[in-house]
């Protein structure tokens, strides 16, 4: 049980609540009635935790690639490592992979450290590395094999395969796939020993959006079967759609964490609700008077701050009780594009580069 | 170390190698094309000046108006050779193709024929049979001989020829061709694969990807010297099986020339970690190993002898461990002096331990 205090948004009347981690409850303010939601967040114990990273730094050098970044991911959860290219994304998941060396800090996976234990790790671990290709001569089903026999615990490869929707591909040398399946089956290659963990470094980079949208489905489907994955991703739509938790990473250092939610309220706008075209005088006026933050846009329209879900429905009875006229109505949540640029000033283009 | 694994990995280079024609190419259908093609082209003449010690031991006008007419020729060079000399080793120390001995009684006999067509001598052409040069020098001797026999007798052989080879049996140019063949082929085989793996194997992450599996290092080196092995001895057995139904070669399997494979492999393997350590991307990597094979090939002795080299550049094959595999595997397989051959293979197994180990030190799974 968590306790956790907040202030009324409306009122500012303080209140105390009590919950599960990870539990989100709806809450109505006793004073304003204003309604509201709280979510109590996750704790990080031994048992929960899949990976734990503590003060990593990796230095080359002058160039220091990873600036003393801590973090932990949950078991079960799909945690994206967002940023842009040569923000130190790859650096920091091939130190947790132990494919590099960190020059400072500790890595822990299932509660072992893996300076010492890794060989204990690997079974329990898959891993599709960034742009990996496979043996060229190999067909789809013997890749799959060959990759399993390393393994003790093994997954059934016709399954994966099914999973996978690699059946009609599953005889084709693996150099005649296109770069689509490709990943597919770079993914699948990682599920070969029925891991609990899965690392997937830039799983969709250079993809088609529908190819795109392919290994999204896959790895939508990983974490519907209670695996935990690692993603990193310069593509936010990959990081919105897939992430339970995202950490962006920047210049070496992680600069925000939280769920989508949690990200977008605390750095975003949040929500806004434009009314479109709208011809009452003084209707900005009125809605203000309510406690709203809102402000006219060059063409008539006026945006309107929505704090929690509930107060919609708060302005739009303004809109009726004041007959106030207008042509349309519409809400947009502000998304990661915007929590990034608000953190880092520039954007996140879509090769990864910022601008 | 799990045999099951390494067993696993070497079906699965087995099945890669036989689904690409490339490579297919140049370790089964490459030499044999080489083979083939130097096998015709050797049996022909060459151009060159040669030279030819001739030791007189007769020493009349007969023989002395013979050495005129040989010194005529203007493909050869004459030296004379003083009676007290030994013609083989005098071959060897000089690395010449081979030399003729007038016998004694040589005026005598052709003083003779005048009266008795019946009587005859003959000269004795000591020859390297490893020289390409031999058959040359031999047929132009022999046409020299006929048209003396000619003009003595109106045709009947007054003057023979004897061959004495100086290793003493007679060997032909694809004789020394196909063991030079054999080891140059493993080398390149050898040499490409390995970097293969240093490099396109790096970029593609199967590296990286092999470092986070329960696999261990020694594992995977030794699946794939076991695949090495296999490719090995595949070209070897299929140039030999050439050489004998194409060009009628005598070859010795034996335990030395086995040896000299397998240590090969592990040199040549060892030379493209090195190469695949210091020169990362995979294109660069192929021409850092075609710049140090390539020479190496025409400098060891592969193609032709040494001694139609100069003399530096002999000396310097010398340093090539190249030099010792087709050295030995000649010694060892066809002429069968087991003393030079077991020399050869001490020095490509020092070669090899010497390569193998510095390239497994050098040869880095993690990154940096």
């Amino acid at each position: 049980m968590i306790k956790k205090t907040v202030r009324c948004p409306s009122c500012d009347n303080v209140l105390t609540f009590f919950g599960e981690p990870g539990q989100v409850i709806k809450v109505t303010c006793p004073k304003c009635s204003a309604e509201g939601k709280i979510t109590f967040e996750k704790t990080y114990t031994p048992e929960n935790t899949a990976i734990q990273v503590s003060d990593l730094r990796k230095v080359y050098g002058d160039l220091v690639a990873v600036d003393d970044i801590s973090f932990s991911v949950k078991k079960g959860e799909v945690f994206a490592f967002l940023g842009p290219n040569g923000a130190g994304k790859t650096t920091t998941v091939e130190i947790i992979e132990s494919i590099r060396t960190p020059t400072a800090g500790t890595v822990k996976i299932f509660d072992r450290d893996i300076s010492t234990s890794f060989n204990e790790v690997k079974e329990r671990i898959g891993i599709l590395p960034q742009e990996f290709h496979s043996f060229e001569r190999l067909t789809v089903r013997e890749t799959l094999d060959y990759f399993s026999k390393f393994y003790k615990k093994r997954a059934d490869i016709d399954e994966i395969i099914k999973t996978m929707d690699l059946t009609s591909h599953k005889d084709m040398l693996y150099k005649t796939l296109s770069g689509g399946l490709k990943q597919r089956v770079g993914v699948a290659m990682a599920l070969v020993n029925d891991p609990e963990i899965i690392f997937l470094d830039e799983p969709t980079t250079g993809l088609d959006p529908k190819a795109r949208r392919e290994v999204w489905e896959v790895v939508a489907g990983l974490r519907n079967k209670g695996k935990t994955v690692f993603l990193t991703t310069h593509y936010m739509e990959e990081a919105e759609y897939l992430a339970d938790h995202i950490a962006i990473i920047h210049k070496g250092k992680i600069i925000a964490e939280g769920s989508l939610d949690e990200l977008v309220n605390k750095y975003g706008q949040g929500s806004i609700l434009h009314i479109k075209n709208c011809s009452t005088k003084d209707a900005l006026g009125m809605i203000r008077e309510r406690g709203f933050d809102a402000h006219t846009e060059g063409n008539g329209d006026i945006a309107v701050k929505i704090d929690y879900k509930e107060r919609v429905l708060e302005v739009l009875s303004i809109l009726r009780h004041d007959c106030i006229e207008y042509d349309s109505i519409d809400i947009r949540r502000s998304n990661l594009e915007e929590v990034f640029l608000s953190l880092t000033g520039s954007k996140l283009g879509e090769e990864g580069g910022e601008a | 170390m799990r045999p099951k694994i390494i067993l696993v990995d070497f079906v699965a280079s087995i099945k890669s190698w036989y689904r690409s024609r490339g490579t297919l190419f140049w370790s089964l259908l490459f030499p044999i094309m080489l083979i083939l093609i130097f096998g015709a082209i050797f049996s022909g003449v060459g151009d060159t000046k040669y030279t030819l010690p001739i030791q007189d031991l007769d020493n009349s006008s007969w023989s002395h108006t013979f050495i005129d007419t040989l010194s005529n020729i203007s493909a050869f060079k004459i030296e004379n050779l003083s009676v007290n000399e030994n013609v083989s080793a005098y071959i060897k120390d000089k690395n010449l193709a081979g030399a003729l001995v007038i016998p004694k009684g040589f005026g005598d006999t052709i003083a003779k024929s005048f009266i008795d067509k019946n009587v005859s001598v003959n000269v004795s052409f000591y020859y390297d049979p490893s020289s390409s040069s031999a058959s040359v020098i031999q047929s132009v001797i022999s046409s020299v001989l006929q048209e003396y026999n000619v003009k003595l007798s109106g045709g009947n052989s007054i003057i023979g020829i004897t061959q004495m080879s100086t290793i003493g049996k007679n060997f032909n140019y694809i004789d020394f061709f196909v063991p030079g063949m054999i080891g140059f082929t493993l080398m390149q085989t050898c040499i490409y694969g390995s970097i293969e793996r240093n490099t396109k194997y790096r970029k593609d992450g199967i590296l990286r990807k092999l470092l986070t599996m329960p696999i261990t290092r020694t594992e995977w080196i030794l699946a794939k010297m076991l695949f090495m092995l296999f490719l090995s001895f595949v070209s070897t057995v299929a140039i030999t099986i050439v050489g004998i139904l194409v060009w009628g070669m005598t070859v010795n399997v034996n335990l030395i020339m086995i040896v000299i494979i397998i240590a090969n492999s592990f040199l040549f393997s060892g030379l493209g970690m090195i190469i695949g350590r210091f020169v990362k991307e995979e294109e660069t990597a192929d021409m850092a190993g075609g710049a140090i094979s390539f020479p190496m090939m025409f400098l060891a002795g592969t193609f032709f002898p040494l001694e139609q080299m100069p003399a530096f550049l002999q000396s310097f094959a010398k340093i090539l461990p190249l030099y010792y595999v087709n050295e030995g595997l000649r010694n060892a397989m066809i002429y069968l002096d087991f003393d030079k051959a077991m020399f050869n293979m001490i020095i490509v197994i020092v070669f090899a331990v010497v390569f193998f180990v510095i390239g497994v030190l050098l040869t880095k799974w993690k990154e940096d």
